[in-house]
């Protein structure tokens, strides 16, 4: 038997001149609402000044020829921003820098902080609370500051990652921040430095699953392995979820670390020219507005892509115990 | 009927930020002429009074800082007491002071400029950080000529330097010619004479009169290369994995700047699309980096980082260096080294050139009051152009200004400094500049300018063949060129 579709069932006096049903709230109700609006105003406010204008402006740069170093005058260019950006070899390096990297340094940004809430999860741990604030304190630390520092610590001379290979007998130890194949293990070690927010979010998941599910599984003979994988995992599966739709964005708009180590070079050999990296030049110092929104609506367009398709996958994966 | 609502709503918010976003950018301004007193909100001081104030109220002028430095506190001070007294002076104008941090000017006045929304007055800025600007200043002439501005007290090759295809976009203010900077103590230890004072004396070497150029520094920064064990770098034995100090530091802030102390050039050829490296910056690039990996006499890149060994911005400030090519503004962290002195810059080919910075304020070709701009720009240039020297630790420009320069750098340092040296530099100022404009200007200083990525490269990278790199350098900027609008 085919299935029917459902159709609500509206009433005739219900229904809105544009088609919209009437949510039939008495006046308490939509005073209610009005207030709500009002309180929210600000956060809307900001939002369409802040956020939401600037998209739109964006696109519209990115359909002219804003460019201060040319002599044209301003015009409408229709897709032609976009025509140069599919021709430009530079996309597609920097997007294959990106992806590369992404594959580097996801696992271990979703991995890695989810390890350590672990860690400080296990009640054989003493001192839990130092450890946590030891591992949240470089998060409170500036980022550029931390990877100043990390800059100095990975020094070929005088770092004391070296220094410390040589004490151990490495007569001629790596020089990381320079070296095409040690360039992603370095840049993701500097990216550790700012796991303590990750840890802290799983943390609070590890906290919150019912204690009830360790004692069952444990009454049922399970051991350490089983336990992770049939009660932690599926109960932090939402919090993984969570990380890695983060991790997914933070990635694709990585930045910061290759402007500060290398200004935006690409250096070494290409290795770190991240997409985000072309959008800001593009923009900001080669003073192309246009291309550069252009290029920022693709990085929006591929970001939005592979987060609808995690979230599709996530129905298969993720477990939400209130669901039913 | 929803969606038909809404669309022109969408059309009407879009055509409104467009009218809104891009209507009044300056992108593409026309020339400005200088404006007639009758059209101008207000005009220059009258020769029979005072300005007043004009029937519309003071014109609003806008100055910009810093491009090139002016942001540090003790600047600002006296940036602020310059503004209050030209508003106490001018009550035709208003002026207005905004500071953006370095690392956020260049960005901030190409949104502002973007926008619609630009300054009048730009500065200090050097040549360089003006070109990234290229295109956007305004041709300062007509303004000279209209208000009899006298430019004979400024050397006649640094005004020049203003003279661009774009017109004459600045007048000079401070200027900071180039020099050798050595310690003398080391040179005493090696027991080796102090290189000459006089641009086109000899050098004395074991004995005999040798030219100073850049193979006798070769020889003698050799000599001033030591390692862990006191051997120098023309020794057996010698230790570059262990070097305590070096013998000489090129100007390595930029490949066109190191390029200039072996000859003036530019990366433009004449038809200004095609990029034509000099061979005398050829020569500078190849002595940088055979310095650095052959004969150890520089510091490598990781070196040069390395907060442990160069933990000031360049290695001669540090102590550990005997002799460095610097533009006269380093001066400002020379302090910690009690022995240092200046030189004659070597020669190459028989030619000195002495790589030449200068900054100046300059006035967008945007800005709606040109003729009060400039009433700013002169005041800035002259009535005031004493205490930002100061702060800005410039040398002056004006020739009849020197001396007290040269009086209020020494009062800054124990030991006597013969800045004769950085005077008869102005006379050997790389014409064409180093940082003269050229097409795709931000992308190209990408390749060579300041942590640019040859530059960067050639000085991490051993083994490399330069002539390789050179002309990979080349492909790649002519690539750049190309593609420039």
């Amino acid at each position: 038997m085919a299935a029917v579709p459902i159709q609500p069932v509206i009433p005739r006096e219900g229904r809105r001149r544009f088609g919209r049903p009437s949510l039939g709230k008495s006046p308490l109700a939509r005073n209610e609402a009005r207030w709500g609006l009002i309180f929210l105003s600000p956060w809307l406010f900001g939002f369409v000044a802040f956020t939401f204008l600037p998209i739109i402006a964006s696109l519209i740069f990115s359909l002219t020829n804003i460019n201060l170093a040319q002599d044209q005058p301003l015009r409408f260019v229709g897709l032609e921003n976009f025509q140069r950006m599919l021709a430009d070899p530079q996309t597609w390096e920097s997007l294959a820098v990106t992806f590369r990297f992404a594959a580097f340094n996801l696992p271990i940004a979703i991995v890695v902080p989810f390890v350590v809430a672990l860690v400080l999860n296990s009640r054989y741990l003493r001192g839990v609370g130092i450890f946590r604030t030891l591992f949240f304190l470089p998060y409170v630390i500036p980022f550029v500051a931390g990877i100043l520092a990390w800059q100095g610590m990975l020094n070929l001379e005088t770092g004391w990652v070296n220094e410390f290979l040589r004490l151990l007998g490495v007569q001629n130890p790596p020089n990381w921040l320079q070296d095409t194949t040690l360039i992603y293990p370095s840049l993701a070690f500097i990216g550790l430095w700012g796991i303590g927010a990750g840890v802290i979010v799983n943390l609070a998941g590890l906290k919150g699953i019912p204690s009830e599910l360790y004692d069952a599984a444990r009454i049922d003979g399970a051991g350490w392995w089983a336990v992770l994988r049939n009660v932690t995992l599926p109960m932090m599966s939402p919090v993984i979820f969570y990380s890695l739709i983060l991790g997914i964005v933070d990635v694709l708009q990585y930045f910061l670390v290759p402007l500060v180590l290398y200004n935006g070079t690409g250096e070494p050999g290409g290795s770190t020219l991240f997409f985000n990296l072309v959008i800001y030049k593009q923009a900001f110092n080669f003073q192309n507005f246009s291309y550069g929104a252009t290029l920022a609506w693709l990085l929006f367009g591929i970001t939005l892509a592979i987060t609808l398709l995690v979230f599709r996958t996530s129905r298969r994966w993720v477990y939400y115990a209130g669901e039913r | 009927m929803h969606q038909r609502l809404s669309r022109p709503g969408v059309l009407l918010t879009a055509f409104a930020l467009l009218a809104s976003a891009c209507g009044g950018t300056t992108a593409t301004p026309s020339p400005a002429a200088p404006s007639q007193p009758a059209e101008s909100a207000s005009v220059a001081p009258s020769p029979s009074g005072p300005p007043t104030v004009p029937p519309g109220g003071p014109v609003d002028i806008r100055w910009y800082c810093c491009l090139g430095g002016g942001e540090a506190p003790e600047q600002k001070t006296v940036e602020d007491k310059v503004v209050a007294d030209f508003n106490a002076s001018h009550p035709n104008i208003h002026l207005t002071f905004e500071v953006v941090t370095y690392d956020q000017a260049n960005g901030q006045l190409t949104t502002e400029i973007q926008s619609g929304n630009g300054p009048d007055i730009v500065g200090p800025v050097g040549i360089g950080g003006a070109n990234a600007f290229h295109g956007q200043w305004l041709d300062l002439k007509p303004y000279i000529d209209k208000t009899g501005y006298d430019l004979s007290g400024f050397p006649s090759n640094v005004v020049d330097i203003y003279k661009l295809d774009e017109g004459q976009v600045g007048i000079p203010f401070a200027i900071y010619p180039s020099a050798l900077f050595y310690r003398k103590s080391l040179f005493e230890e090696a027991g080796l004479a102090e290189p000459p004072h006089k641009y086109g004396d000899m050098y004395t070497l074991d004995g005999q009169q040798v030219e100073w150029n850049y193979d006798t520094a070769r020889t003698v920064a050799k000599r001033l290369t030591v390692d862990k064990n006191n051997k120098d770098a023309s020794q057996a034995g010698f230790d570059p994995k262990k070097i305590q100090q070096w013998g000489f530091e090129m100007q390595r802030d930029d490949l066109r700047g190191m390029g200039a102390y072996f000859g003036p050039g530019a990366l433009a050829s004449g038809d200004g699309k095609t990029v034509a490296i000099p061979d005398a910056w050829k020569a500078a690039w190849k002595y940088y980096y055979t310095g650095i990996w052959t004969d150890h006499v520089s510091m490598t890149g990781p070196q040069f980082e390395s907060k442990d060994i160069n933990p000031s911005d360049y290695p001669f400030f540090n102590g550990n260096v005997a002799m460095s090519e610097n533009f006269l503004w380093s001066t400002y962290g020379v302090g910690k080294v009690d022995d240092w002195d200046l030189a004659a810059i070597p020669s190459y080919n028989g030619q000195v050139t002495a790589a030449f910075n200068a900054d100046t304020f300059r006035i967008l070709k945007g800005s709606k009051h040109p003729d009060e701009a400039f009433q700013v720009l002169t005041y800035l240039l002259g009535d005031a152009s004493g205490d930002l020297l100061k702060a800005y630790g410039g040398f002056p420009a004006r020739t009849a200004d020197q001396a007290a320069g040269i009086t209020a750098l020494q009062s800054q340092f124990k030991n006597t400094v013969d800045w004769q040296v950085a005077v008869d530099g102005i006379g050997k100022a790389d014409n064409p500049n180093f940082e003269s404009y050229m097409p795709a200007y931000n992308e190209s200083l990408g390749l060579v300018g300041s942590g640019g990525k040859y530059l960067t490269k050639w000085g991490n990278t051993a083994g490399l063949d330069m002539d390789a790199q050179i002309q990979a350098l080349q492909t790649e900027m002519q690539g750049i060129w190309d593609k420039a609008p």
